[in-house]
């Protein structure tokens, strides 16, 4: 059908082998949790805490039936068997109502901010997530290509001061480096603040004061990671470049006397492939990794909320997180394969573009 | 030139973030502007952890300052000072107390914050909640089995010289159910009382479906009878505005208002941000546990003593052990494990020495139950760090051990011969003073022979160790909070077999399973003592009932005391406010000032100068 279309045909089946690894991501993301032995609602009991046996055998039904965990007869009430135990709804029951209630856009009820729903717990928190993430990652990724392909091509002094200091910055560990930040700049000198996303006396507002107070909370969670990912993003692309200096064609295009910037632009342009995908795998696990820059700096943020769901098995949490983490991985993966498909003439070739 | 261009913006955005926030600065030092001026705004810490999920009093766990034994929204008939071991006055006063009955008179000046007076008949619904709806929150649904009726009659008002009427209520101690009236005066402070006008129509609306009203947040101006209301909340913090026409500043607190305007409580993501935030002053008190805090008083940080233990002692962090497990359920074993224990180390290296000398036995020598402990039986009967004592017992029990070359154990064998199972000690990963506790424990009891391990689980994991008494030993902190039913709570907690079930089944108190009704030990005394402590109302004849009960822990050992810790963590800053409560000025028990009869310091805090 697509035969004249070849590049409507490359995005149509990559687009289909995504949407299946969506859907085989997303049953292992709903069974993983519900493999292991803890159960929610004995969490929540030992947390509703009483003295009551009454009142907890109440409790371990009402919650049982709220979260569809438990099979209930006719008239609403627990079904209990020989032993006295709830009867549990199967998983694949359970995954049955999940996929119904997904489509309609309903991610559930957490049980452990109950009755806060999920919906609602990720759209106040990915926003802080993204904003801190996306722009550390997109521009340290471009300030740390261009000066990885600068020493490689330049050489001198500027790579011998350039490179060590990268390769430091790339191997100190994310999290030890913003703690360093936050003891160095925000206890000792305290020039920044060491807590939170904005000032602990304002309520969040469109106002300039309030948005100079996110800025300035800002800098130190961006730094620690501007500084790491940009160290990491030069070594790569440096020893990309040196490779390709050593080929003909930029051999080649120096004989001719091309001017420098055009022949660094050629080779900027091939090193550049696999750090796209190198981009495009940090924007997936955007989401997965703000834990730790949220916790030492207590931004607000996406990561906690991952971790404490994960925590107490709070199943319909981590099935709305996941699935956050699985379309924002696959997205990024996409968009990335698309761009190759232009950017590469090999991967062009393979698909009979002339 | 279009790769130069993308690489100077590039440069350029980078350093307009920087140059952004650092402008933000400067602007809000010019202005000074804040929401709330720190002034007259309180900062507190470590009662709220995650987002805050609802401001519904009738939930499960709603958040700060709804949760808990929190008097700032919601209030009590009467608060309990953990100092001095009074109730103290709040919508109640007058308490009276007999095997029966317990009695109080409401305060005729108590009002709602809608301009609505505070009736018993708010406080008949609000204890009959747990009766007229299903799935009520365990402080109210626990009510049933405690008080059989609530009546309220007509008095001539004390507080005016009986020259108005008051109501005077009787909580009727429930006979047939649990017999108890230690737990109705817990309940005096347990059951927060709720507006009936404001609550029973939305009830009503909603068909009377409790779990449809459980979903209500009640987040927007809520009608409440405390000092505060909730401002504003995010997941960053929640915030509260003071009333200036709360009825308890004139009834109560000699007409003046709380110090702080506003009351904040951030919500940090790990423990060491509060730490620094109080360090700084930007918090002023926090309840969360800080390493070696001698450290902080240069940074105006206190504590209720100025040296150690600079907390005082209110609960007991302790091992349960399972009873239906070999080897634990032999005597000598037990007793062995708790002489193995190095009780000055763990105090020193796991807790910071934030807890006096522990003493045997399951009452604490300190505070309000001091006068039920006697030295006499501690040293008569009670476990001491003895290694040597230790390796007599499992010796003539006949456990043998086998060391390495090295010291290190090998195996340990019983009277039979057969190899003793590696125990293991339950506890949640990632809790830092406890996991320093076990490993302190495990150190020792290893090197008199025992074989035993750490056992760190996910706190998932534990949560279901517990009820079901999954476990060879476990740590746990029982009923931490400073209650008038304590030290028989605490005893009842860890030795009643009121509820006994084999393991696998749920118990929610002695999770150890000790003390099997049916089994051919069974210890009728142990039993029988829990149900009579609550109804003796003599002194001499309650000591003598509470040092019995101790001395049969003492003998059975059916969990091991680690060490004594505070009921709640009291560490404030003087940075903004000042005249905390303290050793030196105990006006107020040491408990963050909104918590039980710790509210009473709000209105005695002082801006710092």
């Amino acid at each position: 059908m697509f035969r004249n279309h070849p590049t409507a045909r490359y995005i149509l089946t990559r687009g289909g082998w995504y949407f299946l690894t969506f859907l085989v991501a997303v049953t292992i993301n709903f069974f993983l949790p519900r493999l292991g032995p803890s159960n929610p609602v004995d969490i929540i009991l030992a947390k509703a805490g009483g003295v009551s046996d009454n009142a907890t055998r109440q409790k371990e039904e009402s919650y049982l039936k709220e979260f569809g965990l438990a099979e209930v007869d006719k008239s609403g009430n627990v079904l209990r068997d020989a032993k006295d135990a709830p009867v549990r709804t199967s998983a694949w029951k359970q995954f049955g109502n999940y996929i119904f209630m997904s489509l309609k856009g309903d991610l559930g009820t957490s049980f452990m901010s109950y009755p806060k729903k999920v919906t609602e717990i990720i759209k106040t928190a990915v926003p802080w997530t993204i904003a801190l993430q996306l722009p550390a990652i997109l521009l340290a990724w471009i300030v740390g290509n261009v000066l990885g392909a600068l020493a490689a091509y330049r050489r001198g002094i500027f790579d011998k001061v350039f490179f060590p200091l990268a390769l430091g910055a790339n191997s100190i560990p994310f999290f030890a480096f913003g703690m360093l930040l936050v003891y160095l700049l925000g206890i000792l000198w305290p020039i920044f603040p060491a807590v939170g996303g904005y000032d602990g006396g304002l309520n969040p507002s469109f106002s300039l004061i309030f948005f100079g107070s996110v800025m300035y909370h800002y800098i130190l969670p961006f730094m620690s990671l501007f500084i790491i990912f940009t160290g990491g993003q030069a070594i790569g692309m440096r020893s990309m470049c040196i490779y390709e200096l050593g080929t003909d064609y930029v051999k080649y295009a120096k004989w001719l006397g091309i001017s420098e910037s055009k022949v660094l632009f050629y080779m900027f342009r091939n090193a550049m492939l696999p750090q796209l995908t190198g981009l495009a795998l940090s924007l997936g696990v955007m989401i997965g990794g703000a834990l730790i820059t949220e916790m030492i700096f207590s931004y607000p943020g996406i990561g906690m909320a991952v971790l404490s769901a994960i925590q107490n098995n709070d199943y319909p949490l981590i099935q709305g997180c996941t699935l956050l983490i699985t379309v924002s991985v696959l997205i990024a993966n996409f968009t990335v394969d698309i761009l190759i498909g232009f950017l590469d003439p090999r991967v062009k070739a393979g698909r009979g573009v002339k | 030139m279009l790769f130069r261009n993308v690489f100077k913006i590039t440069v350029l955005c980078v350093l307009c973030i920087v140059g952004l926030g650092c402008n933000g600065k400067k602007q809000q030092a010019q202005n000074g502007a804040t929401d709330f001026p720190r002034e007259k705004t309180i900062y507190l810490g470590g009662d709220q952890w995650g987002e805050p999920n609802t401001f519904n009093p009738l939930c499960d766990w709603p958040a700060w300052p709804v949760h808990g034994k929190t008097d700032l929204l919601y209030e009590p008939l009467m608060v309990f000072n953990s100092l001095t071991g009074d109730m103290e006055p709040l919508l109640a006063h007058s308490l009276e107390k007999t095997p029966d009955v317990i009695s109080v008179i409401l305060n005729s000046r108590a009002k709602w914050s809608d301009g609505v007076p505070l009736t018993a008949e708010d406080v008949v619904f609000s204890y009959e909640i747990g009766k007229n709806y299903k799935n009520a929150p365990m402080n109210y649904a626990a009510v049933v089995d405690f008080v059989s009726d609530v009546t309220v009659e007509k008095v001539p008002d004390p507080l005016t010289g009986g020259k108005t009427q008051a109501e005077k209520i009787h909580f009727v101690v429930n006979k047939k159910a649990r017999n108890n009236p230690l737990i109705v005066l817990d309940q005096l402070q347990d059951v927060r009382i709720l507006p009936k006008h404001s609550i029973e129509p939305m009830l009503q609306k909603l068909n009377n479906d409790f779990t449809a009203f459980q979903k209500e947040k009640l987040d927007k101006d809520p009608v409440v009878s405390g000092p505060y209301n909730l401002d504003s909340y995010s997941s960053e913090k929640i915030v509260l505005k003071r009333r200036d026409d709360y009825w308890g500043n004139v009834a109560l607190r000699g007409n003046r208002k709380p110090a702080p305007e506003y009351f904040i409580h951030p919500i940090y993501k790990s423990n060491d941000h509060f730490s620094v935030a109080l360090q700084q002053g930007n918090l002023d008190v926090s309840m969360t546990y800080i390493p070696r805090i001698w450290m902080k008083a240069k940074d105006n940080v206190g504590t209720w003593y100025k040296r150690a233990p600079y907390f005082v002692p209110g609960c007991m962090p302790l091992m349960l052990i399972n009873f239906t497990r070999y080897p634990l359920s032999d005597k000598n074993f037990r007793l062995a494990m708790a002489s193995a224990i190095n009780y000055t180390e763990i105090k020193d290296l796991a807790i910071s020495g934030y807890t006096p000398e522990i003493k045997p036995g399951l009452i604490m020598p300190y505070g309000i139950e001091k006068k039920f402990f006697s030295d006499e039986d501690a040293q008569k009967y009670g476990a001491h760090f003895d290694t040597v004592a230790a390796k007599r017992l499992l010796r003539e029990a006949g456990f043998k051990s086998i060391f390495d070359k090295d010291g290190n154990l090998v195996q340990m064998t019983d009277a039979k011969g057969k190899k003793v199972p590696t125990l293991l000690i339950t506890s949640p990963a990632g809790w830092s003073d406890w996991e320093a506790m076990v490993k302190i424990a495990v150190k020792d009891m290893r090197a008199v022979g025992i074989d035993i391990r750490e056992g760190f689980v996910d706190a998932s994991l534990y949560w279901q160790a517990l009820p079901f008494g999954k476990f060879d030993l476990l740590m746990y902190k029982p009923l931490p909070e400073a209650t008038p039913s304590k030290p028989w709570s605490q005893l009842d907690h860890i030795m009643s077999s009121r509820n006994w079930k084999p393991e696998g089944e749920r118990m929610n108190e002695n999770q150890g399973r000790y003390n099997n009704p049916k089994g051919k030990n069974y210890n009728r005394a142990v039993d029988s003592l829990l149900l009579a402590i609550p109804h003796i109302m003599d002194d001499a004849e309650l000591i003598k009932a509470y040092r019995a009960l101790n001395v049969i822990f003492m003998q059975d050992q059916p969990a091991l005391p680690l060490a004594y810790l505070p009921e709640q963590f009291y560490e404030f800053s003087t940075k903004h406010w000042t005249n905390w409560a303290t050793e030196d000025n105990p006006y107020a028990p040491p408990q963050p000032p909104f918590y039980a009869a710790g509210i009473k310091m709000l209105w005695e805090l002082k801006r710092a100068k």
